[in-house]
C-alpha cells in the first residue's frame, strides 16, 4: 500500500488532479471538453471560419457540402460551417449574460428570502411562483414581441425568467444554514445584516447554484435558438442557430438537408454539453450525491 | 451581591417558543432572575430543557425575552433587538459549544478573529492585523494558523479561536455555552486554564452554561441550579456542592460520576425523566419525580428560601429543614463493583 | 481463557484524496486485550483513538474504507476475523451483541418495539411467536420499562431517550449472549437518565454474568462500573490493567495526563501541562505515538516502546516506565 502510495505522489500535481477528476466524474470531463471545444470555435472563429458570418455569394446558393463548403451553403449563398462556428458566438454571447443576469438577481432574492423569513419570505416566495408558473416560452414570447427584438432583450428576458430558480435554491441553502451555529456567532459578533448576507451566507450557500448555472446556460441556449426559430427571437441574417434552423427549415422537404441539419447539431452538441457540465459539477460539489449514486 | 453595581441583572427572565404543533408554546424560561458583577464567574447548571442556553442567549441579545428585564451594563437591554444591539456586542460576547460549526468555513482564522476588530474599532489593515496576532498569542494560537481555514484546525485550536474573537473587543462579559463538552479530556484542561487567565488578566465577568457539574464547580464562583426553566438552587459553588439542599441538587449531585473509583457516592436515583415544557407542571416544577414531594408542592410555586447553609433554594421543605433525601432511596453504586472487582 | 482474546489487531482506512492518490490511516496499531466472562473491561481514549473501530474490527461491522490488515480476535477459541461473513451474521446478535450510542436512531422507525424483539430472536434461533413475544415482554420489565405489555405496541419515536436506550439494551439481551458489547451507552443522555442507565446495565450484566465492553470517553464511567481498564491512544493500548490501580498509580504519561485533565484533580492540584494536537494518522511519528506531547520524551522513544507490567495485570507501552521498573 505504501509503495502505491509513493508512486503516485511522485506523479505530476496537475496530471493527477485532472485524473482525479476524470475518476470522480467521468460526465464532468465529456461535458466540459465539449463546452470548452465550443468556447473555443466562438473565440476563434475569425481564425477559423473561411468565410465571414454573413458573407453571402448569391450565385453559390445552396450548394451541397463539399471540399469549399463543408457544410453546404444556404439560400442566401452564405457558408453554412462558417455562420455555425459564428453560431458559437451568439450562443455564448446569450448564455452568458443570462447567467450572470440570473445569479445577481436570483441570488440576492434568495439570501435575503431565506435569512429573514416569514411573511417577507412568504411574499419574496409568491412573487417567484408567479414568474415561475407562466410557461416560460409563452412569457418570453410575449416580452420579447412587446419589447423589440434585439440580442439585449432575449438577454434580459432569459435572464429575468430563470432567477427564480437560483432564488430558490439558494433560499433552500440558507433555510438550512440559518440556524447554523455561525450564522448566530456572526450575529452575535455584531454583524449588520447585510454582511451576514453576504460575506457569511453567501460563499456557503451557492454552491448549488454553481453546479446549475451550466444546466441553466443550456436552457438559456435552448430558448434563444427556440425564439429566434418561431421568428421573435434574433432575426435573420444574424448567425443564430435557432434562426438558421429555421431559415434551413424550408429547404428540407426539397432535399437542401444541410440548411438547417448543422446549426441544429451545434445546438444539440452545446445544449448536451452544458447538460453534462452541469451534471458533473452537481457529482463534483457534492460528494454525499455521488457515493448514494454509486 | 458585592459592593460595586451589577454587570448584569436578570429579572423575572421568561421565554417562550412556539412548540411542534400549532398552539403549543415549550416554556423554555419561567422566571429567572440573578445578577452578575464584573470579574465573576456564574454556572448555569442543568439537564436538557432546563432552559439554561436559552438564558446564556437572552442575556447576550441572540433573542429577545418574552417577558422580563434584563439589565446590561447599566442599560435596559429588555426589548432590544438582536440586530439593535450590535453597539453593545464589543461589550458581550458569546463562545458556542461546537467550534466546528461556529465558525465560518470560508474565513480564514486571520480574519475570523479580526472580523470583531473590523466591526467595532476604528483600526486599518495593518492595525489590525498586529491586533490579531496579539490576540492570537493570548490565546496561545501560533501565528502561522491565522492563514489556514477551520477545517485544517483540531477542536482545541478552533475553540481558542472562538474564543479569540469573543476576547477580541475586551468585552466586559463572556457567555460560554458548553465550551468544553464536545472536546476531549486533555484538551478541556487547556481551554479551561485559558479562561482562568484571560479572566484574572482582563477582569471579564463569565456566565458559564455546562451540564458537566465537576467542570462548573471548577470554574464558578456562583451556581444557579436549573430545572425546567426556573432556578431550584443558588448560591457559591463550594457551597451547593458541598451541602446540596433542594432534591433535585441533591439527586443531580449523586447521579454524577466522579473520575474517581475511590470516591463513594450515596445515590438518590431518580426515575422518569425530564418532563416535556410543554405543559409545565403546576407547582413546583420537580414535585413529579421528587422523592419527598408534598401534596403541597403541586399547587404553588415554592419561593426562595435560605436555608442555614446561607444560600437560596426554591423548596418548601427548607423551612422546617426536612430537605434531606431519606435513606431508603440510597444505594452504593460502587459496592457491587468493588465486590466483582476483588 | 478468557472469552474474547484480541491479539496485534491492525486497522487501516484506505482512501483516496482529491488528488487521486492513495491515503492510509493506521487507525489501530497492534491492539491486544482480553474480556473474560463476567468481567467489565473499559476502552477509554480521545477521538480518533480507536476506541469503537476496535470493536468494529472486532465484530466485523466496519465502514468499507477500513480493513483489517493482520491481527487475531478469537471468542470462546474461535478467530472472528477469520470466520465467513455468514458465521459471523450468526454470533452477532446473538452470542455477541451491540449497544451503541444513538438508541433512536438504532431502533426501526417502522416496527413496534415488541416486533423489533421478536425479530432479533427468530432470526437467531427457531421459537414460536408466542414465545418470542413472552420473552419480549418479560425482557422489557427486566429493563424496567413500566407497563411492559402496552409498551411492546409502543412506536420508537414513541419512547424518550432513556426509554429508547432500554429498548436497545432489552435487543442487546434477549438473545442472553455471552459478550455485551457498549459504545458509548449514555452518551447524549442526562445525568440523572445516565445513572438509571448504567445501573440497569451494570445489575444484568452482574447477574448475567456476561462478559462487558464498554467504549468511553468518560472517565466517571470506567472508574464506577468496569473492572479493568485499557487506555487507548492513536490505535495502541498504552496502558491496560485493574481500574483502581490504573486511577491510583497511572503509570503511562498519557494515562497520567487524562487523570490530571479532570476537573478534580486540577482542582487538587492546578493545571498541569497536557493536551496537545490529536494524533494525525496518516503519518505516526515513528516509535512511540505520544512522543511528541509527552512531556517525558527521552532519545530511546523515537524506537518501538516495549510493554512493559508494572504491577499484577497493569501493563504499559513506554520506555520511560521500562527504564524505572526494569523489562519483564
Amino acid at each position: 500500500m505504501t509503495a502505491v502510495a509513493t508512486t503516485e505522489a511522485t506523479r505530476p500535481r496537475i496530471g493527477s488532479r485532472l485524473l482525479g477528476v476524470i475518476r470522480r466524474s467521468p460526465t464532468f470531463a465529456v461535458g466540459f471538453t465539449i463546452v470548452g471545444s465550443f468556447a473555443v470555435l466562438a473565440i476563434l472563429a475569425p481564425l477559423i471560419a473561411p468565410f465571414g458570418a454573413i458573407e453571402a455569394y448569391p450565385f453559390e446558393v445552396l450548394r451541397s457540402p463539399d471540399g469549399k463548403y463543408l457544410f453546404g451553403s444556404d439560400g442566401n449563398g452564405m457558408d453554412v460551417f462558417s455562420r455555425v462556428i459564428y453560431g458559437a458566438q451568439y450562443a455564448f454571447g446569450i448564455a452568458v449574460p443570462a447567467a450572470i443576469l440570473m445569479l445577481l438577481i436570483g441570488v440576492p432574492f434568495g439570501l435575503y428570502a431565506g435569512y429573514v423569513g416569514g411573511l417577507t419570505d412568504e411574499i419574496l416566495l409568491r412573487i417567484m411562483d408567479v414568474v415561475r408558473s407562466f410557461p416560460s416560452i409563452v412569457l418570453a414570447l410575449a416580452v420579447v414581441a412587446a419589447t423589440g427584438q434585439s440580442v439585449v432583450n432575449v438577454v434580459l428576458v432569459i435572464g429575468l425568467l430563470d432567477s427564480p430558480i437560483f432564488a430558490r435554491i439558494v433560499r433552500s441553502e440558507v433555510l438550512a444554514l440559518r440556524s447554523s451555529p455561525f450564522v448566530e456567532a456572526a450575529v452575535a459578533a455584531g454583524n449588520p445584516t447585510w454582511r451576514i448576507l453576504f460575506v457569511h451566507l453567501l460563499p456557503n450557500a451557492i454552491r448549488g447554484a454553481t453546479a446549475l448555472i451550466a444546466v441553466r446556460m443550456a436552457w438559456a441556449v435552448r430558448i434563444s435558438a427556440t425564439l429566434a426559430f418561431i421568428g421573435v427571437g434574433i432575426q435573420p441574417p444574424t448567425p443564430e442557430w435557432g434562426a438558421m434552423i429555421r431559415q434551413g427549415a424550408e429547404y428540407i422537404i426539397s432535399g437542401e438537408w444541410w440548411v438547417a441539419t448543422f446549426p441544429g447539431l451545434a445546438l444539440v452538441g452545446v445544449v448536451l454539453g452544458f447538460n453534462l457540465l452541469g451534471d458533473g459539477l452537481q457529482d463534483l460539489l457534492d460528494p454525499k450525491r455521488r457515493t448514494a449514486a454509486r | 451581591m458585592s459592593s460595586s453595581a451589577p454587570l448584569v441583572t436578570v429579572e423575572g427572565l421568561v421565554k417562550h417558543f412556539p412548540g411542534p404543533r400549532a398552539g403549543q408554546v415549550i416554556h423554555a424560561v419561567n422566571g429567572v432572575s440573578f445578577a452578575m458583577t464584573a470579574g465573576e464567574t456564574v454556572g448555569l447548571v442543568g439537564e436538557s430543557g432546563s432552559g439554561k442556553s436559552t438564558i446564556g442567549r437572552a442575556v447576550v441579545k441572540l433573542i429577545t425575552p418574552t417577558s422580563g428585564k434584563i439589565v446590561f451594563d447599566g442599560q435596559d437591554v429588555s426589548k432590544t433587538s438582536p440586530q439593535a444591539a450590535r453597539p453593545l456586542r464589543d461589550r458581550m460576547q458569546i463562545v458556542f459549544q461546537d467550534p466546528y460549526g461556529a465558525l465560518n468555513p470560508r474565513m480564514t482564522v486571520g480574519n475570523l478573529i479580526g472580523e470583531l476588530l473590523k466591526l467595532h474599532t476604528e483600526l486599518d489593515r495593518e492595525a489590525r492585523a498586529v491586533r490579531v496576532r496579539e490576540i492570537a498569542d493570548q490565546v496561545r494560537l501560533s501565528a502561522e494558523l491565522l492563514t489556514r481555514f477551520p477545517h485544517e484546525l483540531s477542536g482545541g485550536q478552533l475553540q481558542r479561536v472562538c474564543i479569540a474573537r469573543a476576547i477580541a473587543t475586551r468585552p466586559k462579559l463572556i457567555v460560554l455555552d458548553e465550551p468544553t463538552s464536545s472536546l476531549d479530556l486533555s484538551v478541556r484542561a487547556g481551554i479551561l486554564e485559558l479562561l482562568r487567565d484571560l479572566q484574572r488578566d482582563t477582569g471579564v465577568a463569565m456566565l458559564f452554561i455546562s451540564h458537566d457539574l465537576d467542570t462548573v464547580r471548577l470554574v464558578s464562583h456562583r451556581i444557579l441550579v436549573l430545572y425546567l426553566g426556573m432556578v431550584v438552587e443558588e448560591g457559591p459553588s463550594a457551597k451547593v456542592f458541598e451541602h446540596p439542599v433542594h432534591p433535585y441538587t441533591q439527586s443531580l449531585l449523586s447521579a454524577h460520576l466522579p473520575p474517581d473509583p475511590d470516591e463513594r457516592l450515596a445515590r438518590h436515583v431518580l426515575s422518569g425523566e425530564v418532563p416535556s415544557a410543554v405543559r409545565l407542571p403546576s407547582g413546583c416544577p420537580f414535585a413529579p419525580r421528587c422523592p419527598i414531594a408534598m401534596p403541597v408542592c403541586s399547587q404553588a410555586r415554592p419561593a426562595m428560601e435560605m436555608p442555614a447553609t446561607g444560600h437560596q433554594v426554591a423548596c418548601v421543605r427548607v423551612k422546617d429543614g426536612s430537605y434531606r433525601l431519606p435513606d431508603s432511596a440510597r444505594r452504593n453504586v460502587g459496592d457491587s463493583v468493588s465486590h466483582a472487582r476483588g | 481463557m478468557s472469552l474474547l482474546e484480541v491479539e496485534n489487531l491492525h486497522t487501516h482506512f484506505i482512501t483516496r484524496d482529491l488528488g487521486n492518490r492513495i491515503r492510509v490511516a493506521t487507525a489501530l496499531n497492534g491492539v491486544s486485550f482480553a474480556v473474560g466472562e463476567g468481567e467489565v473491561v473499559g476502552i477509554v481514549g480521545e477521538t480518533g483513538a480507536g476506541k469503537s473501530l476496535t470493536a468494529m474490527s472486532v465484530i466485523g461491522l466496519l465502514p468499507p474504507a477500513a480493513k483489517v490488515v493482520a491481527g487475531t480476535a478469537r471468542f470462546a477459541g474461535d478467530d472472528l476475523l477469520a470466520m465467513s461473513p455468514a458465521t459471523l451474521n450468526r454470533l452477532r446478535g446473538d452470542q455477541i451483541t451491540l449497544i451503541v450510542q444513538s438508541p433512536k436512531t438504532s431502533l426501526d422507525p417502522l416496527k413496534r418495539i415488541g416486533d423489533q424483539l421478536v425479530r432479533i430472536q427468530k432470526a437467531h434461533r427457531a421459537v414460536s411467536d408466542d414465545e418470542a413475544r413472552r420473552n419480549a415482554v418479560e425482557m422489557l420489565a427486566t429493563v424496567g420499562i413500566p407497563d411492559p405489555e402496552q409498551r411492546a405496541r409502543a412506536w420508537p419515536h414513541e419512547l424518550s431517550g432513556g426509554m429508547a436506550q432500554r429498548v436497545l439494551i432489552a435487543m442487546a439481551l434477549v438473545n442472553g449472549p455471552r459478550l455485551l458489547i457498549a459504545d458509548e451507552p449514555t452518551t447524549g443522555l442526562d445525568v440523572t437518565v445516565q445513572a438509571q442507565i448504567l445501573d440497569l446495565l451494570m445489575e444484568l450484566v452482574q447477574a448475567r454474568r456476561l462478559a462487558a465492553m464498554i467504549i468511553t470517553h468518560d472517565l466517571g464511567i470506567v472508574a464506577h462500573y468496569c473492572h479493568r481498564m485499557a487506555v487507548m491512544f492513536a490505535g495502541r493500548i498504552v496502558e491496560q490493567g485493574k481500574v483502581a490501580d490504573i486511577f491510583k498509580r497511572p503509570a503511562h504519561p498519557y494515562t497520567k495526563a487524562l487523570i490530571a485533565s479532570t476537573p478534580k484533580q486540577i482542582a487538587a492540584r492546578g493545571y498541569a501541562k497536557v493536551g496537545g494536537l490529536p494524533p494525525n494518522l496518516y503519518a505516526l511519528p515513528s516509535g512511540c505515538h505520544y512522543r511528541d506531547r509527552c512531556p517525558e520524551a527521552e532519545a530511546a522513544c523515537t524506537t518501538e516502546p516495549p510493554l512493559v507490567t508494572v504491577r499484577d495485570g497493569q501493563r504499559a507501552l513506554c520506555h520511560v516506565v521500562a527504564r524505572g521498573t526494569r523489562v519483564q
